[in-house]
């Protein structure tokens, strides 16, 4: 195709108007332009507090991972459930991830670039251009929530959005129902297993049903906790992550032997913050699981009976372990542990428990198949068998290797009587940015520039229409 | 590379006498473009597989390059389906020669101070409709009804005016998704209107679907009464009409919960009705197999039109020497090609009784062919004459056991292979095509069909029989027509002596006397042909030494009667003769 056509408005029904999704959550906050197929601008939602010479600064995004500021404490201004805690500073996360990458790159004022400069100091100083410019001045914003937000928390984001940050143009949509987008889906029941949260979301044409949103806090974190209580436990030794940041140096050593590193210290007065510590050893444990952790397949639990009558505990330990080697050098083999980790998501039994964790242990109500079983008995029976076959799964936990299989099983002997479809993004960023990129397609359809709630709304209803337009 | 001489050692083949003279080849490689001479002959013979190329830009195609560039501009829409004129801004081409804006002036609308230039363009946008504004739609809702209209039909119990009022809204928001109604619905009632209530909340009622459904149906319907009274009404519409005012909420409510019953089986139960399912869809395709079957079967039934001349191979012996020249085409064909000349197998020909006969003669009965086969074979291994063990196989069977089996003991064999109908189909068959005829009529009043369905042993001898029976009733007729014709023929004779005799003299009672013997003789020759024909069948030359002397006692008795008598026994005699044929 000549890429100097344009396609056709038949083809696809869009419309760009160069707007802007924003997609936080608990772990990363998502912005690009709509249209696009992948977020341009990717950055934590933790954010890094530091003194520096009697003045509090803040850090935001990847940098902070970079060089450990003296006294730095990282900080989420999203709360555990989801729910924005800190308006200020998660206004302040959300800009910069925008701000800094996206819309910062306008022309500058001409005067000021340096081509035009004239030599004398006679140009009147009465001719600057108002320099105190908000940052979406020119680009409508859309933005995810959580389907259990809160009213007064959707009052406060479009407030932001349009007194802070002073879009033309804002709307709010339900992650859940953009996840159901990327996947070509209108009415879809959304498996999102994201960091802080597991969130079942069933849609209907395009709107989230209340009731029948469920979430349970057994997400990426929970998981880390697990492995962290594995790690504990483990057999020749307690295994202790030492994150990138404090190893100077290190030597290879055979597995299961103990590391051999020089490691770095700092001075009482200019060390990090334990929250700082915790956030680096989160990103040692991410690689872990992306190298690790696998979910057991199936059919039945881990601790159930296999198929054939041997143990599905027996079949998993036979299966060849997975090394890893962590930033001190420290490396071993994990053999049937690897499935222990997540089984827990799916078994209540089979959490490794660690009492020191600040991590609850899970009841039977917070494991998935209760969750997508209570979900489900909030909506109505007609269209149950057809959200069954419409099953999304997104966020970046689930792409824990083996998880969709298990999910699909657990799917199946919970509903043996409908025909269940668990449809997952084999592409990792489709499933990592599920729900920003069912925004990106939604905003930059034509049809949907009716839905926007404009400035003039705004000022003319207040913050209240977004409970009235962004049902 | 592999060099000839390796492939040939690789395949044994003899080495060549001398080397093949070498192909002078003479590689002209083409210098690509952007190199020079000089440092391509730099490279050597032998280039480096990398392609040198330089990337150029290669432009646009040439047919484009002769139109003019058409430019795409940043510019303001406004969307139709909005009330609040809100300006959003898209890339679009230029119109081209409608105006030309000034290089500014584009720069300008991009700009936050947009002043004139802004200004005019705005009105532009305005004349063409937004594409995507026909794509707001709206469910067709009922009008909303007023405070009259409420307080004359609508009133109800259970709903509060309010309540209604939040219904319809919700419809009207929601398109009547009532999914989504029903998830939504949070009818909070307000509590300032009384008082004094405050100690007594009421209770909330929880509305189902259902109830929703059945309200808003009832409204609708109403309203649609309202608007056109049913005679008045379209048939779209009154049938809309009917439809509402039909729902029952509490069919609905059980319908969903057999379908939540139906949802939520165990999966023994989703296994047992695939199983039936199966089951069902086994027994339904047996019975679609067995009606082919059937219909297959009966089209075999019917006599198939035969093309050649078939005549050679009614008889047994033609159909034995069809036998015999088929098997003998089978053993030439195949059994020698395949098991050599002399097969280890026995050929199935062997197994029939002919063939077998050697060791087998000495068995006592034909019917037990098979044991006495086996203990032959028993006694050739053994080499003993001593059988005991296998001979109490060979058992007698008494007759109902042997009718039972269907077993027959045949005094002559007919050699060869014949079909039981085939033999009673020949019984049908008479010498002449009259007397096949009036054969198959008779056939036809019994209501007998002329080819049996079930020729079984049984069947066939009573065929038998009573083809003969009817062969004699025939018989008896022919007979019978004969006598009553001489009768007739003497009767006029008689009379025509009688009228000679009154015209000659008065004399009447010197004849008188004579003619009752006539008479009785007549019915004594009837009588005496109908004992024949009833035993016919079995001792027809006897009785017709009977007849025959009958005949004569009846021509010594009366020279008048003679002939008549003659005659009889020459029609007998006749009918004897064609039955001995």
């Amino acid at each position: 195709m000549n890429p100097s056509n344009p396609p056709q408005a038949a083809e696809y029904g869009g419309d760009e108007v160069s707007a802007i999704v924003l997609d936080p959550g608990y772990s990363t906050t998502r912005a690009g332009f709509a249209g696009e197929d992948a977020p341009k601008s990717v950055i934590p939602t933790y954010y890094g507090k530091y003194s520096h010479e009697g003045q509090e600064r803040l850090l935001f995004g990847d940098s902070m991972f970079v060089q450990p500021r003296a006294g730095i404490s990282v900080h989420n201004p999203i709360g555990k459930d989801g729910i924005v805690e800190d308006w200020d500073m998660a206004e302040k996360v959300w800009e910069s991830s925008f701000a800094s990458r996206l819309t910062a790159t306008k022309p500058g004022n001409p005067f000021h670039n340096g081509l035009n400069d004239i030599p004398s100091e006679e140009f009147p100083a009465e001719m600057e251009v108002e320099t105190d410019e908000k940052p979406l001045a020119d680009n409508p914003l859309l933005m995810s929530e959580p389907g259990w937000n809160p009213a007064k928390a959707r009052e406060k984001t479009i407030e932001i959005a349009m007194e802070k940050w002073g879009t033309p143009a804002f709307y709010l949509a339900r992650n859940g129902v953009l996840a159901a987008f990327a996947s070509g889906k209108a009415s879809a029941l959304v498996i999102d297993i994201g960091a802080s949260n597991i969130s079942i979301t069933p849609v209907h044409d395009g709107m989230i049903l209340k009731r029948g949103v469920q979430h349970s806090p057994l997400g990426g974190d929970y998981i880390s906790s697990q492995i962290r209580a594995l790690f504990k436990k483990n057999s020749p030794q307690p295994i202790t992550i030492t994150p990138h940041y404090l190893i100077s140096s290190k030597t290879a050593v055979e597995a299961g032997q103990p590391p051999q590193a020089t490691y770095r210290t700092f001075p009482a007065d200019r060390a990090p913050d334990a929250s700082y510590r915790a956030l680096q050893e989160e990103r040692t444990l991410s690689e872990f699981k992306e190298c690790v952790v696998q979910a057991w397949p199936g059919p039945n639990k881990l601790s159930g009976p296999g198929p054939t009558g041997i143990s599905n505990e027996e079949l998993a330990r036979s299966s060849p372990g997975r090394p890893f080697e962590f930033p001190d050098g420290y490396n071993q083999v994990f053999g049937v542990d690897r499935f222990r980790v997540v089984e827990s998501l799916f078994d209540v039994k089979a959490a490794i428990p660690d009492p020191d964790s600040p991590v609850p242990a899970p009841t039977q109500a917070q494991t998935l198949p209760e969750v997508i079983k209570a979900s489900l008995a909030g909506v109505d029976v007609d269209i149950r068998p057809h959200l069954l076959s419409n099953v999304v799964v997104t966020g970046a936990s689930s792409l824990v290797y083996g998880f969709t299989e298990r999910l699909n099983q657990e799917l199946m002997s919970l509903f043996p009587g409908p025909r269940v479809r668990v449809s997952a993004p084999g592409n990792t960023s489709e499933r990592r940015f599920g729900s920003w990129i069912g925004g990106s397609i939604l905003a930059s359809l034509g049809t949907f520039h009716q839905m926007w709630i404009s400035k003039k709304e705004y000022e003319e209803h207040g913050a209240n229409i977004v409970e009235k337009r962004c049902k | 590379m592999a060099a000839a001489a390796d492939v040939r050692d690789m395949l044994d083949l003899p080495a060549e006498s001398q080397p093949r003279p070498h192909k002078k080849q003479k590689v002209v490689e083409k210098r690509p473009e952007g190199i020079t001479r000089e440092l391509y002959a730099l490279l050597g013979e032998r280039a480096p597989p990398i392609a040198i190329s330089e990337n150029k830009y290669k432009g646009r195609p040439k047919l484009l390059n002769k139109l003019r560039v058409r430019p795409w501009r940043m510019s303001p829409f406004t969307n139709g389906a909005r009330a609040d004129g809100l300006v959003l801004n898209h890339w679009q081409r230029k119109h081209e020669g409608a105006r030309q804006p000034a290089p500014e002036g584009t720069q300008m609308d991009v700009d936050v101070d947009g002043t004139k230039e802004e200004g005019k363009e705005e009105t532009k946008p305005l004349e063409q409709e937004y594409t995507f504004a026909k794509y707001n739609v709206k469910a067709q809702l009922p009008r909303r009804y007023t405070d009259d209209e409420y307080s004359r039909h609508l009133r109800n119990n259970e709903w509060t005016r309010e309540e209604t009022d939040y219904l319809m809204d919700l419809v009207n928001e929601f398109d009547l998704r009532w999914i989504l109604i029903a998830d939504r619905y949070e009818y909070q009632p307000r509590m300032d209107t009384e008082p004094e209530g405050n100690a007594i909340v009421p209770a909330k009622t929880v509305r189902t679907m259902e109830h929703m459904k059945a309200r808003y149906y009832f409204i609708a319907a109403t309203m649609l009464a309202i608007e056109h009274p049913p005679s008045e009404m379209s048939e779209a519409e009154f049938e809309w009409h009917e439809k509402m005012l039909k729902f029952d909420p509490n069919r609905e409510r059980d319908r969903k919960e057999l379908a939540a019953l139906q949802l939520n089986r165990t999966a023994d139960e989703v296994r047992e009705e695939a199983m039936l399912l199966e089951e069902l869809k086994r027994i339904t395709s047996n019975e679609q197999s067995f009606i082919s079957e059937r219909r297959e079967l009966y089209s075999r039934l019917e006599v198939p039109v035969s093309v050649g001349n078939t005549a050679m191979y009614q008889s047994s012996q033609g159909l034995s020497q069809l036998l015999q020249t088929l098997l003998q085409a089978d053993k030439s064909k195949k059994r020698r090609s395949i098991l050599g000349p002399d097969g280890a197998v026995a050929s199935p020909a062997s197994q029939t009784p002919t063939q077998a006969g050697g060791p087998v003669s000495r068995g006592d009965t034909p019917s037990a062919n098979a044991a006495a086969a086996a203990a032959a074979a028993n006694n050739n291994n053994k080499k003993g004459p001593a059988v005991p063990p296998v001979q109490p196989v060979v058992r007698q069977l008494t007759a109902a056991e042997e009718s039972r089996y269907g077993i027959q003991h045949h005094e002559r064999v007919t050699a060869g292979v014949q079909f039981r109908s085939d033999r009673a189909q020949k019984l049908t068959q008479a010498k002449s095509n009259v007397q096949t005829q009036k054969l198959a009529s008779a056939l036809a009043e019994l209501e007998i069909p002329v080819r049996l369905f079930m020729p079984t042993e049984r069947v066939c001898k009573d065929f038998e029989k009573l083809i003969q029976s009817v062969n004699v009733l025939l018989e008896a007729r022919k007979v019978s027509e004969k006598v009553e014709s001489e009768i007739r023929v003497l009767e006029a004779s008689k009379a025509e002596r009688e009228r000679k005799a009154r015209e000659a003299a008065g004399e009447t009672t010197a004849t008188d006397p004579e003619n009752p013997e006539v008479k009785t003789e007549a019915e004594d020759g009837t009588g005496v042909l109908g004992s024949t024909a009833e035993a016919a069948g079995s001792g027809g030359e006897k009785r017709e030494g009977g007849d025959g002397e009958n005949a004569e006692e009846a021509a010594k008795e009366d020279g008048n009667h003679k002939r008549s008598a003659s005659v009889l026994s020459a029609v007998s005699d006749k009918s004897n003769k064609r039955q001995r044929r």
